[in-house]
């Protein structure tokens, strides 16, 4: 008996779940461009690739718009003081007291941030992957 | 030889995949060597609270050393510094800190390897992102055999393994996939095998009217493991009742034990913790066994459902099971709903070709995943690790 392929099933699954998306997003109004099937699928290609396949940790982007990361959500809350003496006891009271009883404001606002956190990735990732086929681009065109 | 099996919990009554990796490796090796096994009094893998009492006992074979947890987990003060080394912020001191939070912290279980590192031939040491590897290896590095079960998560990647990964004598990895996330940090002639893990044929039909007693009725798609977001079970329990919603008669049963709330709705079936008689009887008479869990070292549960000649869907972004379900031509995958949605629609609108992914899944355990099999490679690491 034959072997059935995982790999030739899934060729078949997502060509069928790729046509429904493109029928889908024309008849809500979506880019026109799409009626052309291989149009759609490069476009895909593209983006699925940066969803998928980009490590979102090593990306060009994010190191090139400021080493002090000013730019960057901040998820971690880092409690510090510039008071030598009082700076303790305020560190106490808001380690003690006043982070305890926040403590749901702030994890429900962290996982907010971490949401957003990693569309700024995907998008970073999307952008990436655009300029790398922007520059194969037009290395082809000048040969 | 006399061998030691380092692990951060360990019990017949624990989930965990690196915990269970470890138990049945200890009892097969056991056969032939003097095993012990070092560990701690923790059974919860959150706070890592004491629960067994310390000291010597014997579990069938094996003898078994417990030591107390010096601190249980102070969560709040874990996820702050995980943020930090996650993301790459992290100083080299705090990197090391985060393998104190992470725990279980036993200072007495290090002392122990540091007195009697040198009674045992070879040290096991299972996962490498708890506190007894990253601070244990160092102690015995010529004698230390590491299973890091690593996933593709964030934790691979800090700066602070790569001392880490170049000391053991030896490395036994799951899966080609784990091994070609943790080799480039290893030096080149450190000794290695790829062994996955060993399963028993099923010995007899398992009693499935163990089933009826517990409510659940054909057809039915199982998730078996720990309900847990990091598991990805948020996504297949949301994902599920949409797909049920759709208008199939299907129910989702999930068999473990749970951290997350799982909805209240006919559709979904949580069972808790099974005995091993409710286990063999689901995976009978599962249609599908789905594993949506993200970052996975080795999926045992696959290797079982293919033992049963259960078809899998696993998720297509991770690279373990992705890649064993390729290998073994044993199922399907997904990147996303739609995708969820179709594989599904797939292996239950098609009996004749859900049953021959199933068998192809069953041949691929018999090829690769037999008890003797795998203690074969795992005993000519030991013997080439001494060899050195």
């Amino acid at each position: 008996m034959t072997t059935i392929g995982t790999r030739a099933l899934m060729d078949d699954i997502e060509r069928d779940v790729r046509n429904r998306l493109r029928r889908h997003i024309l008849k809500r109004g979506g880019a026109a461009e799409y009626e052309d099937e291989a149009l759609f699928e490069r476009v895909r290609a593209v983006l699925g690739r940066a969803v998928d396949e980009r490590n979102a940790d090593a990306l060009l982007l994010p190191e090139l718009l400021d080493s002090d990361v000013e730019w960057e959500l901040q998820t971690h809350l880092r409690l510090t003081t510039h008071r030598p003496v009082l700076g303790r006891v305020i560190l106490l009271v808001k380690r003690r007291l006043l982070l305890p009883m926040t403590r749901w404001l702030f994890e429900y606002s962290q996982e907010n941030f971490r949401r957003q956190q990693r569309i700024n990735a995907v998008l970073f990732a999307c952008i990436e992957d655009l300029a790398i086929e922007n520059a194969r681009l037009r290395r082809e065109s000048k040969r | 030889m006399k061998l030691a099996c380092v692990i951060h919990r360990f019990g017949a009554d624990i989930a965990g995949g690196s915990e269970s990796h470890c138990r049945v490796i200890a009892e097969h090796l056991a056969a032939n060597h003097d095993v012990t096994i070092i560990t701690t009094c923790a059974k919860d893998h959150v706070t890592w609270k004491n629960h067994y009492p310390g000291g010597e006992s014997q579990i069938g074979r094996l003898r078994v050393l417990r030591f107390p947890v010096a601190r249980p987990r102070d969560l709040h003060r874990f996820m702050d510094i995980s943020d930090l080394v996650f993301a790459d912020r992290a100083s080299p001191a705090e990197q090391e800190q985060w393998f104190r939070e992470n725990g279980p912290d036993a200072p007495e279980l290090l002392d122990h390897l540091r007195r009697h590192g040198a009674d045992y031939d070879r040290l096991l040491f299972w996962s490498y992102r708890y506190y007894h590897s990253y601070f244990g290896v160092p102690l015995v590095a010529q004698r230390a055999v590491l299973v890091p079960t690593a996933e593709a998560d964030p934790l691979i990647r800090v700066d602070a393994l790569d001392q880490l990964f170049a000391l053991p004598a030896g490395y036994v990895y799951l899966t080609p996939e784990e091994a070609e996330l943790v080799k480039g940090r290893v030096p080149s002639r450190t000794p290695s095998a790829i062994i996955g893990c060993g399963l028993d044929p099923v010995a007899r039909p398992p009693d499935v009217s163990r089933l009826a007693d517990l409510g659940i009725e054909d057809p039915f798609v199982l998730y078996l493991g720990r309900i847990d977001p990091n598991k990805g079970c948020d996504f297949l329990m949301r994902n599920f009742l949409r797909y049920a919603g759709l208008g199939r008669r299907i129910q989702l049963v999930m068999a473990g034990p749970s951290s997350m709330e799982v909805p209240n709705h006919a559709s979904i079936r949580a069972l808790g913790f099974v005995d091993d008689g409710v286990r063999e009887a689901l995976l009978a008479r599962a249609r599908v066994l789905v594993m949506p869990s993200p970052f996975e070292s080795l999926s045992m549960v696959l290797l079982e459902a293919w033992n049963h000649g259960v078809p899998v869907l696993v998720n297509a972004r991770c690279r373990v099971t992705r890649g064993q379900t390729e290998r073994a031509d044993g199922g399907l995958y997904f990147r996303n709903v739609a995708e969820f949605e179709a594989a599904l629609d797939y292996l239950l609108d098609h009996d004749d070709t859900r049953r021959r992914l199933g068998a192809q899944g069953l041949a691929y355990v018999d090829r690769e995943y037999r008890w003797p099999t795998v203690m074969a490679k795992l005993e000519a690491l030991l013997n080439q690790v001494g060899s050195r």
